[in-house]
């Protein structure tokens, strides 16, 4: 565990149950909006931040010695989506913040072994194949210029799952002219590993992508996929390189000649990119460019989280789909017509559960190519 | 010891079956984590960790009703739970091989009457879960200083205190209905007679009063109707700052003897001003020492009249009427008329994290008694005065000078050390205040009780025989009292 023991229980301690996580603020609207997907679904204290904190508390102490299920369960079905932390820090000023901590917690399970197999899993598919989904083919992605200084950072899923949002990002690039990399050897950032705890296993990862990436000699990284932003900015070392969400670099291209469709659209804020790295406006400014937003009552940094994160889509399928389910009822009673989110895992569980509401999914760079005259 | 120990868990095992044939398989755990996630709340320093064997959520009446007459049988602790956020370890089991029962599910508004301004409700509905319906009807519920995700029901039933509407105040259960260990139904109030919940004294005693605000409990709350009260659209919003503890009283005493405010609260600078105004970033440290923060509503023309007496008591009242920034009159009324949520502010005061009190009910005239024995024990066990703090509550109607009063303690719970000054100023705290005089204490919780047993003659005898005849087989938490 990186964060140092007494680090840890003091944050701990410092939790006084009060459950004011499991719920978005009252004032001044006076309506009762759950916060946390994981509380909310499984119900038992131990699947809010409290209930955890206290499970944490007792391994860290040596009261609980085993897995057991429910220990897995409380701890991995949490999609680390921080919602509970944006709320607390208002009003306990803790210091230390609920990912922060879960992700210590899973990391001192997993060190003793005390992981789920289907992350187990995951981590072995890594290894063989350098992606998160076992995938032996190639997604066909060509530099337009091996020597560009802008590079776009693909991601798994974007790649394997969600290709339309790579391929509306490179038309993109396209269209507006800009000339761009594209790694031939594009190995998983290792967020899922470092996310269910398996820390250890992502350093060959990062170790080859930052060689790669110094080989490039690219200036600016361009990612679509929030969760691998966070982990370059959190967990690479610094390559002195700049990273942005494609949001921020479609934003700072100024006017893009788009035509706005008479599409109303609710935007959801993808938590990595939104709690984690504090990228709420450009989104919602490119979105505004391209559709009529429609706002939802959770926003922000108290924004209903899409359910996939975490590892909970490879492992509580049921849940994440519930929680995209809740999220895509929430953008219907908003008025929108479309959900539209800025993250490759967000869309791929929102449009997997849409396919029972009626309601389109799409992600920002998805509407913008669309709307983007040559 | 280990064969115990496998008994034990076979024994369990066994248990939780039986409860899953109860409540669905998904709905009842021993697991070890799960158990664990219910071991511990903010009185840990008070009221050490420990784990229920097993935990259980129903989700009707028939389904508590079966859980507690198995508990009964083979004579198993039961700990209702509806929220657990009760700041005085009152779900933590005392009783190894205890069954935590987790009410939450249960939590239908069922009934909320306008003609009648009452509301109906079951336990895990929480106070911003009624308030969200109520306020459709501009009727709001009485609210204790609680976060709003505390349970209606519990709340109630232990009989809370409700500082931040001191009009309501101190009843605001009219009846309930509660399951007893042997599975029987006690209804309380009109609600024993007929399909009228609405009427607190129904037949002979008051036996909604008698059985509530028990530590521990006599049985589980199934549902419970309560009193609503009327959101105006008139408020006005007035702070006044004092130097000491005495001068305001004066104020405090007008203003409840004409009946002229709905929120009186004396606070100090320094700790539950920041959860009323709603934010640590101020310079609180240069207000005045303390502030009475006083809330005027009512229909056209009584709110006017009331006004206008309000500042006339003011101008004489030998405080400073403050200038405050607008917004932190509408968190105040927010905070007062709508649900608390910034109230856990207190908690990251100076980033401490954790705070202790001892809540008592005494009148006005011993406030400035009560604050000097505050600071002087704190001050003995080595408590320094910043961590000292204090606000008085008057409550309606104003018999007795009724006051709520707190006397706090804002600390790094984090801090093992600190405890144990605690656990000290406690001991010595409990019997000052009850030489000093007092009313009685706010719930009578684990600590605090024992002492006060001690000095309640053969009422405490009565007591006990009381719960003997709910509870024979003293399942029902009893363990925090008798
Ligand atoms: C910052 C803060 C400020 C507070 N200020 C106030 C205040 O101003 N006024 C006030 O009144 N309280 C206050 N409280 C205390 C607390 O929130 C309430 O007392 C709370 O309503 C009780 O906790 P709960 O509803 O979570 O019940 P729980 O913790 O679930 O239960 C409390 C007790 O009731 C029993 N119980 C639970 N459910 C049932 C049931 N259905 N039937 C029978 N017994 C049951 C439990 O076994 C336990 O003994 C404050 C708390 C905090 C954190
Ligand atoms: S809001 Fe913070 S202090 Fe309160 S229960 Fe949640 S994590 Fe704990
Ligand atoms: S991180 Fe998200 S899912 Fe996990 S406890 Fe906090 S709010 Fe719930």
């Amino acid at each position: 565990m990186e964060l140092e023991r007494e680090e840890v229980l003091s944050a701990i301690h410092h939790c006084v149950k009060c459950k004011l996580c499991s719920i978005t603020s009252f004032h001044p609207r006076e309506e009762w909006l759950p916060l946390c997907p994981s509380g909310q679904f499984y119900g038992y204290q131990a699947f809010y931040a409290p209930g955890k904190m206290e499970i944490f508390r007792a391994i860290l102490e040596g009261e609980i010695t085993e897995p057991s299920e429910g220990l897995l369960n409380a701890v991995y079905a949490c999609t680390v989506c921080g919602a509970c932390y944006e709320k607390c820090k208002q009003i306990t000023s803790v210091e230390l913040g609920a990912p922060d901590l879960f992700e210590a917690m899973r990391h001192e399970l997993a060190s003793k072994g005390w992981i789920l197999d289907v992350h187990k899993n995951i981590a072995e598919k890594i290894k063989e194949t350098r992606n998160a989904y076992g995938e032996k083919y190639e997604y066909k992605a060509k530099s337009s210029d091996e020597n560009a200084d802008v590079l776009y950072y693909i991601g798994c899923t974007a790649r394997y799952r969600v290709p339309e949002i790579a391929d509306a990002m490179l038309e993109i690039f396209d269209k507006i002219g800009i000339k761009y990399q594209v790694m031939d050897e594009e190995w998983c950032c290792g967020s899922v590993l470092i996310r269910t705890g398996q820390v250890e296993a992502a350093k060959e990862l990062v170790a080859h992508n930052v060689e790669e990436i110094k080989r490039s000699g690219a200036k600016t990284i361009v990612f679509t996929c929030p969760g691998c932003l966070k982990t370059f900015e959190k967990n690479y070392p610094d390559m002195g390189v700049e990273l942005v969400h494609s949001t921020q670099f479609l934003l700072r291209q100024g006017n893009m000649n788009l035509k706005k469709e008479d599409l109303k659209a609710a935007y959801h804020d993808p938590c990595h990119l939104g709690r984690d790295l504090g990228i709420y406006e450009e989104p919602r400014a490119v979105l505004s460019e391209v559709a009529d937003i429609k706002v939802m009552k959770r926003e922000k940094e108290q924004a209903w989280c899409c359910g996939s994160g975490g590892g909970v889509k490879s492992a509580f399928d049921d849940f994440a789909l519930w929680s995209a389910t809740e999220r895509l009822k929430e953008a219907k009673e908003a008025g929108a017509e479309a959900l539209v989110s800025a993250c490759p895992f967000c869309k791929r569980n929102l449009k997997e559960a849409a396919e029972k509401e009626e309601i389109e999914v799409y992600d920002v760079v998805e509407l913008v190519n669309r709307c983007l005259e040559r | 010891m280990l064969r115990e120990v496998i008994k034990m868990d076979e024994m369990v095992s066994r248990l939780v079956k039986e409860l899953q044939a109860i409540v669905g398989e998904e709905n009842a755990t021993d697991d070890r984590a799960i158990c664990t996630s219910y071991s511990r709340d903010q009185h840990w320093h008070f009221v050490p960790a420990k784990n229920p064997a097993c935990v259980v959520r129903p989700a009707n009446k028939e389904e508590v009703r079966a859980v507690l007459m198995l508990a009964n049988t083979h004579k198993i602790p039961v700990i209702p739970y509806s929220t657990g956020i009760n700041v005085r370890g009152l779900t933590i089991p005392v009783h190894d091989g205890s069954i935590l029962l987790d009410l939450s599910r249960m939590n239908r508004i069922l009934e909320i009457n306008p003609e009648m301004k009452t509301a109906t409700v079951e336990p895990g509905v929480t106070f911003g879960m009624l308030l969200e319906q109520t306020r459709k009807y501009k009727l709001r519920p009485a609210f204790p200083d609680a976060p709003l995700t505390v349970s209606v029901l519990v709340n109630y039933y232990l009989r809370g205190i409700y500082q931040t509407a001191a009009t309501d105040g101190h009843d605001h259960t009219i009846s309930y209905e509660m399951i007893l260990p042997n599975g029987e139904t006690l209804k309380t109030g009109s609600r024993a007679l007929s399909r009228m919940p609405y009427f607190r004294y129904g037949v002979g005693p008051d036996f909604a009063g008698m059985f509530c605000a028990h530590p521990g409990t006599c049985g589980v709350v199934t549902e419970l109707t309560a009193k609503l009260y009327r959101l105006y659209d008139n408020r006005k919003e007035y702070f006044i700052g004092f130097d000491d503890v005495a001068t305001p009283t004066k104020l405090i005493y007008n203003l409840m003897n004409d009946e002229l405010a709905a929120s009186i609260r004396l606070v100090d600078n320094q700790s539950w001003l920041k959860g009323i105004f709603g934010t640590f970033d101020y310079p609180y440290e240069e207000l005045p020492k303390f502030v009475l923060c006083v809330l005027v509503e009512g229909v056209d023309g009584v709110f006017e009249a009331k006004d206008t007496l309000v500042r006339a008591y003011m101008k004489e009242c030998g405080g400073e009427v403050l200038d405050l920034p607008a917004e932190f009159a509408t968190t105040f009324e927010h905070e007062s008329l709508g649900g608390a949520e910034k109230s856990c502010m207190v908690f990251g005061i100076k980033g401490r994290g954790n705070y202790h009190c001892i809540g008592l009910y005494g009148p006005l005239t011993l406030a400035a008694k009560y604050y000097e024995v505050h600071e002087k024990t704190a001050l003995e066990v080595g408590i320094p005065k910043d961590h000292v703090h204090f606000y008085i509550d008057p409550i309606y109607s104003f018999h007795g000078q009724l006051c709520y009063f707190e006397l706090d303690i804002f600390y790094d719970g984090s801090d093992p050390g600190f405890g144990a000054k605690l656990r000290n100023y406690n001991e010595r705290q409990f019997h000052k205040l009850l030489d000093l005089g007092i009313y009685g204490w706010f719930r009578p919780y684990a600590g605090i009780i024992e002492p006060t047993v001690e000095r309640i003659g053969y009422l405490a005898e009565v007591w006990k025989k009381f719960l003997r005849v709910l509870d024979p087989n003293e399942i029902m938490n009893r363990g925090k009292l008798f």
